[in-house]
């Protein structure tokens, strides 16, 4: 996977060349997911509970990308705009692909698709040769957009790598990779979900998690991208000063 | 498992009551690997300090956290006592995926056998062409 070819990439780098990874699965990779997966087995989470604590850990508040499809979803004119040419149409919501936007920047001008999910077709998205993905619309990729183990695995095996992050599709629905090539970047339109009538594009925006636009999740109506992380606390915490001046006051 | 609604307190001089500090051969193999990041990572020329399963690992703590399988502060406080004791000379990251399954393991909330199946099947996985 250090193959030179031409397009640019997510680190950033622009000199054209694949940027290096290691391309060796070790003992360690292999017990992290182990561990993970027998905890799963076991019932003590869930696969998607994982999926969430990770994005939550990569990832504060709305991406661009959020905007752009909660307009798809209450705008039929911008949404049929996006489809036909979605590099122009972000400008309609301050996205221009090429100047920088803050979360990332194309190195030259490119293509990009959105892909419109149905209830029968399902979209993900992948670099199988480095890490190329809609920066400008979505941030940085997450770490493991960029592990051999996704690239290589979700071209051959879609469903069982999508079950890995908790989203088991019936039969009935097609699911479709998408590769970015060389100039192309592709982004999902998921569908929206039910439960979300008469909400604002605002509220909307805030459902569309990084995820569900990469399409290893769905948005849902009590899944926002900013939610407070759960917090539990010690059973038995550990004293410290500002804990007994609040015991005592 | 030992935990739940009655957990054993900590001792008094802050290590875990429940936690066997004896080797692991399945854990041993691993540590033995001269595969930690700090070494790997300069082999093939890549900068990022940390491994990519590191967010991962980190995801699984909060979730048996959250789940109330192993909470954190009893997990810190076992992590410290192995990353002294018996994995003191493997690198953070790693140190902590070992300590992980060592406490896992110890609190049987694992087993060694089912450990070793699991990772035969994915490294098959991930090997698979």
């Amino acid at each position: 996977m250090q193959q030179s070819h031409n397009h640019d990439h997510d680190d950033g780098s622009h000199d054209h060349k694949a940027a290096p990874m290691v391309d060796e699965i070790t003992d360690f990779e292999v017990l992290e997911i182990a561990v993970r997966e027998l905890a799963i087995e076991k019932g003590l989470f869930t696969a998607e509970d994982h999926r969430n604590f990770t994005e939550w850990a990569e990832s504060i508040g709305p991406a661009a990308g959020s905007r752009l499809v909660a307009k798809a979803w209450t705008d039929p004119a911008f949404k049929a705009r996006l489809l036909a040419d979605a590099t122009q149409t972000c400008r309609e919501i301050g996205v221009d692909w090429t100047e920088p936007t803050g979360s990332g920047t194309a190195s030259d001008y490119m293509h990009l698709q959105v892909l419109e999910d149905t209830p029968t077709l399902h979209h993900v998205i992948v670099c199988t040769l480095c890490s190329c993905y809609p920066r400008p619309l979505l941030g940085h990729s997450p770490y493991w957009y960029r592990s051999p183990n996704y690239r290589r695995r979700l071209v051959r095996w879609p469903r069982q790598v999508l079950a890995e992050f908790g989203l088991i599709l019936p039969p009935e629905v097609d699911v479709r990779v998408e590769d970015s090539n060389q100039k192309c970047r592709f982004m999902v339109l998921p569908v929206r979900p039910a439960g979300t009538e008469n909400w604002t594009e605002e509220q909307l925006a805030e459902i569309v998690t990084r995820d569900c636009m990469i399409g290893v999740a769905l948005p849902r109506p009590d899944r926002k991208a900013d939610d407070v992380r759960p917090v539990h606390k010690a059973n038995r915490p550990v004293p410290s000063e500002h804990h007994q001046a609040e015991a005592g006051e | 498992m030992s935990g739940e609604s009655g957990q054993p307190p900590a001792a008094a001089d802050g290590c875990q009551a429940d936690l066997d500090l004896a080797p692991t051969p399945l854990l041993e193999a691993i540590r033995n690997e001269d595969k930690t990041w700090d070494k790997l990572a300069p082999r093939y020329g890549v900068t990022n300090p940390d491994p990519p399963w590191k967010v991962s690992l980190y995801a699984t703590c909060e979730c048996l956290a959250a789940g109330e399988a192993l909470p954190s502060l009893e997990r810190r406080r076992a992590e410290d006592q192995l990353g002294e004791t018996l994995y003191s000379g493997t690198p953070a990251p790693e140190q902590q995926l070992l300590a992980l399954a060592h406490i896992m393991l110890s609190r049987g909330l694992l087993s060694e056998k089912d450990l070793t199946r699991c990772m035969n099947a994915v490294r098959l996985r991930l090997e698979a062409s």
